[in-house]
């Protein structure tokens, strides 16, 4: 990492510089023993120093807090101290604390409030450090630090801040309680180089971290995309409360509600996680949220006057703070985001809004996206089923001819069998055999209006393995009438053994009979040439398989060629245009294509290829 | 006339129609006969005695009016009742032109189809008897001579022998003998009668 590399250069640098000073200090001063004494305290130090560093850096960011323990423990040991403590601050957070204690040595406090040491955190920020034998020598307008030192038992102490090149990072202290002791210049100094050591680890933990917070955050992101744009089936509620659910995770907040406000002719929805948020409990917030306002809250007393009423639904809910995301789309606040914390107050730093701002954007379009595809795919329903009401129609003619059919029929049997039973001694076999053919004919007009009602229902969308000579087949018999009033003869060529599509029945028979109806209109009488409807089923390659509607009919011009699938294109005189068009539209739905080309012995042929369905694994 | 010596074809491709067609007018004592298409009805040998046709329109293949139109060429027209699943005008139009006895919309009546059925038999023994009758005069039109049928072809026009004579180039009496034999030919007992019998060979009528 290039920070440490660089950090490292400069702290060895430091240390070479001191080893060899003491090579030299050792060569040519070595007659004192106070001196040898010194020089050998130095060299101590100077050991300690490098080990520490060698510790720090190379530990990993998971065990930097163990390794700074560890390390302070040394350095006490070292000093003689009984306590030492690195307090590493964290922005909107309380900072966190890795200390050392002496056996026998009263811990500090887990929180020290800053406004028992307002003189000491003063002199800190200004890059000053704090240290004294007695706290008698701290000056007047240290009173009160003073007795807070004592009352921690404190006799001596000594902190300095800790920077890299940026902010204050945290301090780094040592106290001795059991005697009272000196810090003479060189001793500061030289913990002023070992506070260096401690900076970079903290440095390099806030970086690490900070990156690893990015990436947790990317990955949200990301998640949430994924989540939406795979929404648009049945579960839409289920991707809403699972992306809820991942935004609850990453912020480590005990409630969120994802409000949609009403629209025309759409009502407010809401998902919660958590404690259901009532619109009701939080006028104030939903008036500002409306207002395309940002609000986060630490503490319920820092919501304003007017806000009184959330302030008490927000109490009876059990929130201690919260934030609040308008949700814009096109320009329009179109709902809200909503987190809150049920157990404890909890700051919302600046950078943590502008997260919470770019995921309320990724919501926001994220639902946006879904109500527009939503209301595009009703339209596309709809258009569906009229384009097949009026496929339908054009059959009208001959499903009347199939009806007929059997009710005729039946009504023959019943006449006949009626008669039967006026004679003296009536045939019952007779009469049994016709009351059965009298039931299949019944069955067989069922099936007919079945048939017709499959096609004809308003049903959603329904996605089934399907094979395609099964889809041909129930358009074939829905036709077979038609095709002979139109004196078409059909011809079904099926390829067995078809792997299965994944696909919806209804849609994929609209667009077979369309083709269908389309080849038969265009063949008229006959004239000589080869007559009749061909509809092919075959393997398409490897993944696809596919219909093909083959007509001997006057085939396709070349300027319709173009045009064929357009909405609105038509070429016949009683014709909506909109066939074709929806057959496309339903082909390109399911992951195929739909095209058109004339035979090169005459007439044309319109054919769709569908991705074979994955085997599912069970 | 018996209803057992008359024969009831009937054409349709749906079988459980063709069957309770059976049905029904086997149940009015009537023979049946019962095909599945156009072809196999025209397959079997052509029908004597009194009979008529049962024929559903709309057929794959041969349609109901192709087999009316195929059928319009024999000597012996066989009455048609139509049946159809889905009619229109034209269609009903077409059919009675060629000479369709009824055209019935199914679902109908039995008592709609047996009563066709009985106009239609009817009107087979009525042509039945005029084909008879007409059979008989063209056969004894057959022993004319060919002078003979000259003359009787003028003599029914409302000529007289000097007309007659003039007409052909011959003696009066000449004409004269050959009436006489025409007569005798014909078995006719005046030319009132021989004008009638005329009018049963038809082609003689317009000799001039």
């Amino acid at each position: 990492m290039g920070l440490t590399w660089y950090l490292g250069v400069d702290v060895i640098a430091i240390v070479l510089a001191t080893v060899l000073g003491a090579w030299w200090l050792l060569r040519h001063r070595a007659a004192g023993t106070r001196a040898q004494r010194l020089l050998e305290d130095r060299l101590r130090f100077e050991t300690l120093l490098s080990g520490l560093f060698a510790q720090l850096v190379h530990v990993e960011t998971g065990g930097l807090d163990a390794a700074l323990e560890g390390a302070l423990r040394q350095m006490v040991t070292f000093l003689g101290v009984d306590r030492g403590n690195l307090d590493e601050y964290v922005e909107g957070a309380p900072g966190i604390r890795v200390s050392w204690t002496a056996p026998g040595i009263e811990k500090l406090p887990s929180v020290l409030a800053v406004s028992e040491f307002v003189w000491t955190a003063e002199t800190l920020r200004r890059g000053g450090i704090v240290r004294f034998s007695r706290a008698e020598e701290l000056p007047e307008d240290a009173a009160l630090d003073r007795r807070c030192y004592e009352r921690l038992g404190t006799r001596s102490h000594l902190s300095i801040p800790l920077h890299a090149g940026g902010p204050m990072l945290g301090v780094l202290s040592f106290d001795s309680v059991s005697s009272q002791r000196d810090w003479p210049d060189d001793v500061t100094n030289r913990l002023l180089l070992l506070s260096e050591v401690f900076a970079a680890a903290l440095e390099r933990k806030r970086i690490e971290l900070s990156l690893a917070e990015r990436l947790r955050f990317q990955r949200l992101l990301s998640d949430l995309s994924a989540r939406f744009s795979g929404a648009l089936a049945l579960d839409f509620d289920d991707e809403v409360h699972g992306a809820l659910r991942s935004i609850v995770d990453f912020l480590g907040v005990d409630h969120a509600t994802l409000l949609e406000f009403p629209r025309a002719g759409v009502p407010a929805r809401s998902w919660t996680i958590g404690e259901a948020t009532d619109a009701g409990h939080v006028p104030w917030l939903m008036l500002r949220l409306r207002e395309g306002d940002v609000v986060h809250v630490s503490r319920l007393a820092e919501l304003p006057d007017e806000a009184a009423t959330d302030r008490r639904g927000c109490l009876a809910l059990g929130v201690k703070s919260l934030a609040a995301m308008p949700l814009r789309a096109g320009g329009v606040v179109i709902g809200g985001l909503v987190f809150a914390t049920g157990f404890a107050e909890r700051g919302w730093p600046h950078e943590l809004i502008e997260q919470l701002s770019l995921l309320g954007e990724v919501v926001a379009n994220a639902l946006a996206w879904t109500n527009a595809e939503r209301e595009a795919r009703r339209l596309r329903q709809e258009l569906t089923h009229i384009g097949r009401v009026s496929a339908m129609g054009e059959l009208t003619a001959s499903l009347a001819h199939e009806l007929n059919q059997p009710l005729t029929a039946i009504l023959n049997n019943a006449q006949v069998a009626q008669e039967y039973l006026e004679a003296d001694a009536p045939d019952l076999g007779e009469l049994r055999e016709i009351l059965s053919d009298i039931v299949a004919d019944d069955q067989r007009a069922a099936d007919v209006i079945h048939r017709l009602r499959a096609l004809l229902k308003k049903g959603a969308l329904e996605y089934v393995p399907l094979n395609l000579n099964d889809v041909v087949d129930g358009v074939a018999r829905l036709v077979r009438s038609d095709m002979v009033i139109r004196n078409v003869p059909m011809i079904l060529d099926l390829t067995q053994d078809l792997p299965n599509v994944c696909g919806d029945r209804v849609q994929l028979q609209q667009v077979v009979l369309n083709m269908v109806l389309n080849g038969a209109e265009a063949m008229g009488e006959p004239n000589g040439r080869p007559h009749a409807l061909v509809i092919r089923t075959s393997r398409a390659g490897a993944e696809a398989v596919g219909v093909a509607v083959e007509d001997s009919g006057t085939g396709i011009d070349a300027k319709d060629l173009d045009r064929l699938f357009e909405p609105l294109y038509t070429t016949k005189a009683e014709g909506l245009g909109m066939g074709l068009a929806i057959a496309r539209t339903i082909v390109d739905a399911h992951g195929g294509r739909l095209r058109a080309s004339n035979n090169a012995g005459g007439g044309a042929t319109f054919q769709f290829t569908l991705p074979i369905a994955a085997e599912r694994a069970r | 006339m018996m209803a057992g010596a008359a024969r009831v074809f009937v054409v349709d491709d749906d079988a459980s129609v063709r069957k309770s067609l059976g049905r029904v007018i086997t149940s009015a004592g009537y023979t049946v006969e019962l095909f599945a298409s156009a072809r196999e009805f025209l397959a079997c040998p052509p029908p004597t005695g009194p009979c008529c046709l049962v024929l559903d329109v709309r057929m794959p293949g041969v349609t109901g009016l192709d087999l009316q139109k195929t059928l319009a060429g024999a000597v012996h027209r066989v009455p048609v009742v139509f049946v159809t699943g889905h009619g229109d005008i034209s269609m009903s139009v077409t059919a009675l032109k060629g000479g369709a006895v009824d055209f019935l919309t199914k679902p109908f009546d039995k008592k709609a189809l047996l009563d066709a059925i009985a106009r239609a038999l009817a009107k087979d023994t009525r042509d039945l008897a005029t084909e008879a009758r007409i059979g008989n005069i063209q056969a004894r039109a057959k022993l004319l001579t060919a002078r003979e049928s000259q003359v009787f072809a003028l003599v029914v026009t409302g000529m007289l022998n000097k007309q007659i004579a003039s007409e052909l180039g011959v003696g009066e009496k000449t004409v004269k003998a050959h009436r006489a034999r025409v007569m005798e030919k014909m078995r006719a007992g005046s030319v009132a009668e021989l004008v009638r019998l005329a009018d049963g060979v038809g082609i003689i009528v317009t000799a001039a």
